[in-house]
């Protein structure tokens, strides 16, 4: 099978307001795609229903993930199966260490992989190869889970833990808001690490800068709660110069 | 015997009902006057004090022992000291003079009650371990601490109780605390109380003398009911760091009633009120901070959050701040409600399940009071505490509080 991913007719509201207005998208295995569009567009509301939010209600449609519909699927279950957000905006949770969160996550999957859990030298000793590589604060580790923690902390604290995770399908959900030029490197050459020809991954920006770090192997282009345009990475330049009017209905 | 039986009853009628002479007779007059307390009595009020009072107890009457044993503990069996540090000076009074004024009517109750006090002095650099232990059952246990602690000394307690036995006793115990001047004194209580164990009642005064410190942190889990009651008293530039974490479960009717009263000028206060409560239990914080006209430049701060686990949880919830004066600074709050949902969806999106998550949330808020306390030590038994508490088991690793293993790993190489 060479599609991770297919969502097909996705409707969905947030609250009263309906977003997703049959939305169908294939996310091929191994590639890069991008969504790109104007706000409002529904971007972050794709990224909350492929990880099941409870702020999305689903209406109709389907999110086949490796041939299986997972709509109907909790939070915690599809991301033992590979699923992984980038939140844009990370929470704080005072008083839950980074390294103890994150060694639950971890064992979680190994458990559900059929794999023994890492004791807690092992973890820390790959967790902390990782903070060296990512250019993260040793206390990080030991510090309350994103508390305090700048933007730029918080974001390399997400791809920390895409890379303590493993996942199969990452969801990008603006990685790049809020980083300066040094951050949003490490953190685009953490994503890169990743990639090895068997991994999905889906790009939401509204800028095109993360796209020269990460390179695209689609763009989509989302407009009213639906895909209207793919196209190559060449298309990332025309929107720059013409902006998402340009583009007419799929 | 009913507590109940006093009512109406004179103050020597009470000193009588406890075998005691005139030296509590001050603590008799004013109990009198201000009678037992009812679910009408403000203090009381979110309590279930009815029902205690209808306690039918036989009054556990040890007496005093004729040698008391070395130990590292200050051990107090049924009210009664049995062993003691060489570090505290131990000494027992018939009565000393209490604070006529306490709000308490049950702090009354207790010094007429108590056959003696047991007054403790603490010098400097002196860390105290008190073990309460009971092991009566069905039995009145009333007793207090006298605790002085020295001008200029650092200082700190740390209380423990332990129930061998006492199933459907009640216990009125207290102390006065006396913080000299220039002094700091770190008291932690720790109390795991479950139904079918004991009940109690602590009421407590602290006078906290000129730019002495008192840092007071009272961690309660278990389903069973009690109530603290404590007034505090600052002198000038005195401070007073109090927080209360609370875990309730079962029926549990259970919490802290406090009276911080700024006294002397320049005084501050800072209380912070935790409290998780599960099933059917009610928490209560009911704790005024009064500002008196002599304490210009006062800095008077209260917090209290509450996470209620089931529908039937409930908590009463009432910081109030009264006010004689404008040149100060002060503010109080309340929050109660459910776990985080961002929080909750967050640590799912990581593969966690929903009810780890929600321990882990739990844990976390617990954590921030229990971090808070000196002494690695003591922090990992009231990990402990908290986890059997309210898991049923322990489940705390080093790698959650430690960090000793985490600083090897981070060392290793370097």
């Amino acid at each position: 099978m060479s599609n991770m991913m297919e969502i097909k007719d996705l409707q969905a509201k947030i609250g009263d307001k309906k977003i997703l207005n049959g939305l169908n998208l294939t996310l091929e295995k191994g590639k890069v795609h991008a969504i790109m569009g104007p706000n409002g567009a529904g971007k972050s509301t794709l990224s909350k229903a492929i990880v099941g939010h409870y702020d999305i209600e689903v209406l109709g449609g389907e999110i086949l993930y490796r041939g299986e519909n997972i709509v109907d699927k909790e939070p915690e279950e599809r991301a033992l199966d590979g699923i992984f957000l980038s939140f844009q905006h990370p929470v704080e949770v005072a008083g839950v260490n980074n390294a103890y969160f994150l060694r639950t996550a971890v064992n979680a999957k190994r458990r559900h992989e059929g794999k023994d859990e890492l004791n807690a030298a092992e973890f820390l000793r790959e967790m902390k190869k990782q903070v060296e590589t990512l250019g993260m604060k040793p206390d990080m580790i030991s510090r309350s889970l994103n508390e305090g923690f700048s933007g730029g902390e918080k974001k390399r604290n997400e791809i920390l833990q895409m890379q303590m995770l493993q996942p199969d399908m990452i969801v990008l959900d603006e990685i790049d808001s809020g980083l300066d030029i040094d951050a949003l490197r490490a953190v685009s050459e953490g994503i890169n690490s990743m990639k090895d020809g068997e991994r999905s991954f889906l790009v939401i920006t509204h800028y095109s800068r993360i796209l020269d770090y990460i390179k695209p192997d689609y763009i989509h282009v989302l407009k009213d709660g639906k895909i209207v345009h793919t196209g190559g990475p060449e298309l990332v330049a025309q929107l720059e110069e013409e902006g998402y009017e340009s583009l007419g209905e799929a | 015997m009913k507590l109940s039986d006093l009512k109406q009853r004179t103050a020597s009628e009470i000193l009588a009902a406890f075998g005691r002479d005139g030296a509590a007779a001050k603590s008799a007059e004013t109990l009198e006057k201000m009678g037992l307390p009812s679910k009408k009595t403000e203090a009381y009020r979110y309590g279930d004090i009815e029902a205690v009072l209808e306690m039918d107890l036989t009054i556990a009457s040890e007496p005093k022992p004729a040698e008391i044993l070395p130990s590292v503990q200050l051990i107090i069996t049924d009210g009664v000291v049995t062993h003691a540090p060489a570090s505290v000076k131990l000494g027992y009074s018939k009565a000393i003079p209490a604070d006529q004024g306490h709000f308490d009517p049950l702090y009354h109750l207790g010094h007429v009650a108590s056959p003696g006090v047991w007054e403790i002095e603490i010098q400097d650099e002196v860390y105290l371990h008190i073990i309460h232990r009971f092991t009566k059952p069905t039995s009145l246990i009333p007793y207090r601490l006298a605790v002085h602690v020295t001008p200029g000394s650092h200082a700190a307690v740390y209380e423990q109780f332990i129930d061998t036995g006492a199933t459907g006793s009640l216990v009125l115990y207290g102390y006065d605390l006396f913080v000299g001047r220039d002094a700091t004194l770190k008291m932690v209580k720790n109390q795991t109380l479950d139904s079918g164990s004991y009940q109690m009642v602590a009421s407590h005064r602290c006078e906290v003398g000129s730019a002495a410190t008192l840092d007071l942190a009272t961690f309660d889990f278990g389903s069973a009911s009690a109530l603290q009651m404590m007034q505090i008293a600052l002198g000038a530039h005195a401070h007073v760091e109090a927080s209360h974490l609370l875990y309730a479960s079962g029926s549990a009717k259970r919490g802290t009633v406090s009276k911080i009263l700024h006294i002397g000028e320049g005084s501050t206060s800072n209380q912070q009120a935790k409290s998780i409560l599960g099933e059917k239990a009610r928490g209560i914080f009911d704790a005024l901070i009064k500002v008196e006209h002599s304490a210009r430049y006062t800095k008077a701060h209260q917090n209290s959050k509450a996470i209620l686990l089931e529908s039937g949880a409930y908590m009463a919830s009432r910081p109030q701040l009264e006010i004689y004066i404008d040149e100060l600074e002060a503010s109080h709050g309340s929050t109660t409600g459910q776990l985080d949902g961002k929080q909750l969806f967050y640590l799912q999106s990581r593969g966690i399940s929903a009810v780890e998550a929600k321990r882990m949330l739990i844990q976390a808020f617990a954590n921030e009071l229990i971090d808070a306390v000196d002494g690695e030590m003591i922090r990992e038994i009231l990990h402990r505490d908290f986890d059997e508490a309210f898991y049923g088991q322990t489940r705390v690793e080093c790698i959650e509080t430690c960090h000793g293993c985490e600083e090897v790993v981070l060392n290793e190489g370097v």
